[in-house]
This record gives C-alpha cells, sequence and structure tokens, in this order.
C-alpha cells in the first residue's frame, strides 16, 4: 500500500448530513409538488420526491455532500417533475403545463430557489386540511399525513401503529383514491366549514400524539417520535391565522405538557413509573414553559373544549411540586366539567382518582362503583389497579390482591403487568404482617 | 520479470435496488454508510476513481433496423448503476474490499474485474532484447 497518502485524505470526515434531513424535506416538497400538480397526483409527487432522493443515495457518496443539501434536493425535485411532464402522453399541451409549473414552483420558492417561508408553510396547511379532509377515513388520516407531511415511510407508519406495511399500504392507496373520487381540493377551508374543519385536524393531531404517548419502552422509537411529530403539525396549524385559535392552542398546550413528562414515564430498566413515583427533576421545564404558554394563549374566546380542560389538568400535575401537594381540588373541578362535555368511563374512572386524593379512598370507591356504563371498562386493568389502590389505604389487603390478580389479567404491557406484579407481591407482605 | 505491487481492478455495481421501498430516514442513513465505505477505500489509497451512472441511456446495436434504442432499464438485473476504479494487491483483496460495500444489503451486487494493464501475449521490445542479450 502506498506510504504517501496525503494526511488531508486521510483526516477527512465523512460529511454528516443532519438528523432527518431527508424526511422533513420529503415532507416540505410533497406539499409543494401536490400544491402545483394537484391532489388528484399526490401519488405522482411522492414518486418525483422519492426519485430526488434515491438521485442523492446514488451520486452524494461519490461526489459528496453538497453544501446546501436541502436546496439540492429541492432543484433535483423540481428537475425530476419537468422531465414527468415533458414525459406524460396524456397531455394536450406540455408548453403551457411547463410554464404553469414554473410559474406555480415560483409562486412558493422565488425566482432564486430561496423558498419563500410562508408560501411552503401555506402549502403544508393545506395538505393537513386535505390529509384530514372528512372524506377520508379516520384511520387513514394520521397514516396519510405521516407519509405525506412528515415524510414517513410505510413500514415506519405500520411500526407506528403496531400494524402490517401491508395494511398501511392498503390505507394509503384507498385514501388517494378517495381524493381522487371526490375531488378533493387542495385549499384551507373558509367560512361556516373552517371551525369544523380544523375541529377534524386536531382530533387527527391528538391521535397521533397519543399513539406516542402510550408507546412503551422496547417499542421501536418510531412509536416515541410521533409525539414529536404530531406537536410539529399542531405547531403548523396554529401558527397560520386559519388554525389560530383557542382550541389549537388547547391541544398544543396539552400535547407540550404531557411530552415534557415523558422521560420520567419509565425508569432505567425500561418500566413504567406512574406519576406518583415520578422524578420531577427530569420533567423538561421549557417543555412545560412551552406549554403553559400556549395554555395562555387558548384562553380567549369563553370556550371549553375538551382540550381546554384536558391541557388544564396536565398544567396543574406539571405545576406541582410533588404528587401530594398537587392541587386534587382543581383536578376534580376540571374533571366535573369534562365529565359534562365527555362522560365517557374513562374519564369518570381518572375523575375518581381525583375524587379519593380530595375526599379519601371510600369516596374514591363509590365514584368508582357509580360510573355509568362501566361494563365497557370490564377489561381494561386500569379500573382493577384504581380500586386495589383505594383498598390499599383503606387497608384491606385482600380486597385489594383480588383487584390486583384482576388487573394482570387485562394488562397488556411487560412493563404494566411488573408494575402491578410488585404491588400485588407488596399485599402479599402486609398481609402477612 | 515485471513484478507490480498493485494492480487495478474495476467494481461495477450492478442489480436491481430496493431503493423505492426505503423510508426518507433509512435512505440518509444508507448515504451515511455508502459514503463511510467509499471515504474508507479514499483513505486506504485504494480508490482511484468512482463515478455513478444514470439510467437514461442508449443502447447502440449494428443492427439496422433499431440500432439506438432507449435503455437500457433500471428493472434489469444487468444494469451498471455505477463503478469505482480501485488498486489492490491481488484479487482477492479486491473482493475483500468488495464484500464491504453496504449497497450488498439493498440486493445489489458487485462485478470485480481485474483491468488488463498489459496483455500477457504482448512482449516489451526490451524483454527480448534483456532475454537474448
Amino acid at each position: 500500500m502506498p506510504a504517501d497518502v496525503p494526511p488531508a485524505q486521510a483526516d477527512r470526515e465523512v460529511a454528516l448530513i443532519a438528523d432527518h434531513l431527508f424526511r422533513e424535506e420529503a415532507g416540505k416538497l410533497v406539499s409543494v409538488l401536490t400544491r402545483i400538480f394537484g391532489v388528484e397526483r399526490l401519488q405522482m409527487a411522492e414518486d418525483v420526491v422519492q426519485e430526488a432522493l434515491i438521485r442523492a443515495l446514488h451520486t452524494w457518496p461519490f461526489h459528496g455532500v453538497p453544501a446546501n443539501p436541502a436546496a439540492w434536493i429541492t432543484q433535483t425535485a423540481k428537475n425530476l417533475a419537468l422531465d414527468r411532464i415533458r414525459r406524460e402522453k396524456l397531455l394536450r399541451s406540455k408548453e403551457s403545463e411547463i410554464s404553469d409549473f414554473s410559474e406555480r414552483w415560483s409562486s412558493q420558492f422565488g425566482a432564486g430557489e430561496v423558498p419563500i417561508q410562508s408560501e411552503i408553510e401555506d402549502s403544508r396547511l393545506r395538505m393537513i386540511f386535505v390529509c384530514c379532509h372528512p372524506s377520508i377515513p379516520e384511520d387513514a388520516q394520521a397514516s396519510l399525513a405521516l407519509k405525506t407531511l412528515c415524510g414517513f415511510g410505510t413500514g415506519e407508519i405500520a411500526s407506528a401503529f403496531l400494524t402490517s406495511e401491508a395494511a398501511i399500504a392498503k390505507r394509503l392507496t384507498r385514501a388517494r383514491q378517495k381524493l381522487r373520487d371526490d375531488n378533493v381540493p387542495y385549499e384551507i377551508p373558509s367560512g361556516e366549514d373552517l371551525g369544523d374543519r380544523v375541529d377534524g385536524v386536531l382530533k387527527t393531531i391528538y391521535l397521533l400524539f397519543n399513539e406516542g404517548y402510550k408507546a412503551s419502552s422496547g417499542e421501536s422509537l418510531i412509536r416515541k417520535e410521533l409525539c414529536a411529530e404530531a406537536i410539529r403539525l399542531g405547531m403548523l396549524v396554529a401558527q397560520h391565522r386559519s388554525g389560530d385559535r383557542p382550541r389549537t392552542h388547547a391541544l398544543l398546550a396539552l400535547m407540550l405538557l404531557n411530552s415534557a413528562r415523558l422521560g420520567a414515564r419509565t425508569d432505567p430498566a425500561g418500566s413504567l413509573v406512574r406519576l406518583e413515583s415520578q422524578d420531577r427533576s427530569v420533567w423538561d421545564q421549557e417543555t412545560i414553559a412551552r406549554g403553559l404558554r400556549h395554555l395562555g394563549l387558548s384562553a380567549s374566546g369563553g370556550e371549553l373544549s375538551w382540550a381546554h380542560l384536558q391541557a388544564a389538568i396536565a398544567a396543574l400535575h406539571c405545576t406541582a411540586k410533588d404528587y401530594e401537594s398537587t392541587d386534587w381540588r382543581g383536578i376534580l373541578a376540571l374533571y366535573d366539567d369534562l365529565m359534562r362535555l365527555d362522560g365517557s368511563p374513562v374519564v369518570a374512572l381518572n375523575r375518581a382518582v381525583a375524587v379519593a386524593h380530595v375526599h379519601g379512598p371510600k369516596a374514591g370507591i363509590e365514584a368508582v362503583e357509580a360510573i355509568r356504563n362501566r361494563d365497557s371498562l370490564e377489561s381494561y386493568h386500569l379500573l382493577y389497579a384504581v380500586m386495589a389502590e383505594f383498598e390499599v389505604q383503606l387497608n384491606d389487603f385482600d380486597a385489594a390482591a383480588e383487584h390486583l390478580r384482576t388487573a394482570l389479567k387485562f394488562t397488556e404491557t411487560a412493563s404494566e403487568r411488573e408494575h402491578l406484579s410488585k404491588k400485588l407481591h407488596t399485599c402479599g407482605l402486609h398481609r402477612q404482617a | 520479470m515485471h513484478m507490480q505491487a498493485t494492480s487495478e481492478y474495476l467494481f461495477l455495481i450492478r442489480g436491481v435496488t430496493s431503493y423505492e421501498a426505503l423510508s426518507p430516514d433509512e435512505m440518509q442513513s444508507e448515504i451515511q454508510k455508502f459514503m463511510s465505505w467509499v471515504d474508507g477505500l479514499k483513505n486506504q489509497g485504494a480508490l482511484k476513481t468512482g463515478q455513478p451512472l444514470f439510467a437514461e441511456g442508449r443502447v447502440v446495436t449494428g443492427s439496422k433496423a433499431h440500432g439506438v434504442s432507449d435503455g437500457p432499464f433500471v428493472e434489469t438485473k444487468e444494469a451498471v448503476g455505477g463503478y469505482l476504479l480501485i488498486e489492490a494487491d491481488s484479487l482477492e483483496e479486491a473482493v475483500e474490499m468488495a464484500k464491504t460495500c453496504p449497497v450488498l444489503s439493498l440486493g445489489l451486487y458487485l462485478e470485480v474485474r481485474p483491468v488488463a494493464e498489459r496483455c500477457p501475449l504482448m512482449v516489451d521490445e526490451g524483454d527480448l532484447a534483456e532475454a537474448t542479450a
């Protein structure tokens, strides 16, 4: 081997591309190209972007990462899009299509290929409304948003929703077909429609967030990334005048306040840590501050949606020094309000926990027994876990153990199982004493 | 006999890729891997040159009727996606280098061809002169 390798070459480090750059650029470009080609050619927009990334994969290792990778990908996508137009045999007038394309491209990117931020955000917001259009089945909306707006791959979405890649692919194909069949326009709704449409978007964003939030350790990292993506989408909605509504800020507050606590939810071994035992010093104070700021922004307009109430409850937890000194009366009052809006059994169960903190465990048990439609909770492990907790506080360890055994029958994750087993063991010790 | 310490080998990257199935994040990761591999070869002093090849080319044959046609197409197993010109001590060493290429996990394969620097049948006039001197 030649001994005279120039030292500069030997020291050269592999140029790094910013984390998730491809994913973010893909999301941005699909929105822009869909704006230009039309919703009915969504698949084409996705294909062009994918091709541009493949070009990068093909050439960058040989020629090096370009000085501005995002601009390179954008320019390549533009050229590939023009190629597509030229190749499309069905177009009657390619020249006008090409000049239309160039014009619309310039309106997004300006003459110098520098992206006009507000235009790009406008396209992305339209894309969200398209993905969450009422004619798209609800289970497909989040998948479509992840694919087109967030730049996730089909396999990644499948991991995120704990389903198969084939199932996601089918969902996406049907969704795109629906967009074509129903002639869904690429626009931000206005007037009377806007409120309901924004609600629809927020609902899908929250669904996405919850999938990520309930992800336990051992599951793919993608699951947890959903929380960040949901927040990113929420910010996109909040930053545009059409989406800048109290409820949007309430949802953002809720998501931020919950995600601030994610770091403390599992211990180093990967098991679940309940709110009462979480190390609050690990809570992300900056994110809590952001959440509280959005909570403040949500306080206008006099509306009190489920998002407002959930966010306010989360805020009371986040601002409490510890579990014991939490404002449980305030939380109970909020749950009372929430019950009026959404009297679901799960909300009622959470309310019962607050009741116990304010009025004692006996009241807590009564509150659980008073839950209407309790049968839907029959196989919900937390129902039994909560009852067990009340019984422990009343020193009835036999009853507690009974409930815990039932709970263990219905737990779904290993970390929950471990947590409940430990409690059962502790009950056993108390009974022997 | 002329002893050469190193010889040249051409790596031809061929085959059908699974790029379309990769997510943007995965593609980014593959680029990093490929770049590391190429850089590794450069740092060893083994890489002389290398280029990717675009698929949109032409196939030229001597046939009068269809002398020039579009192609080759990337879907075919024989399609060449790029080449690298390597310096190595032996075919075995070149093969060992090729084995570490990350694109192998994407369904592609590498053809390793020794570059014929001198036709073995051709004899230098100088050699002849030496031999007969």
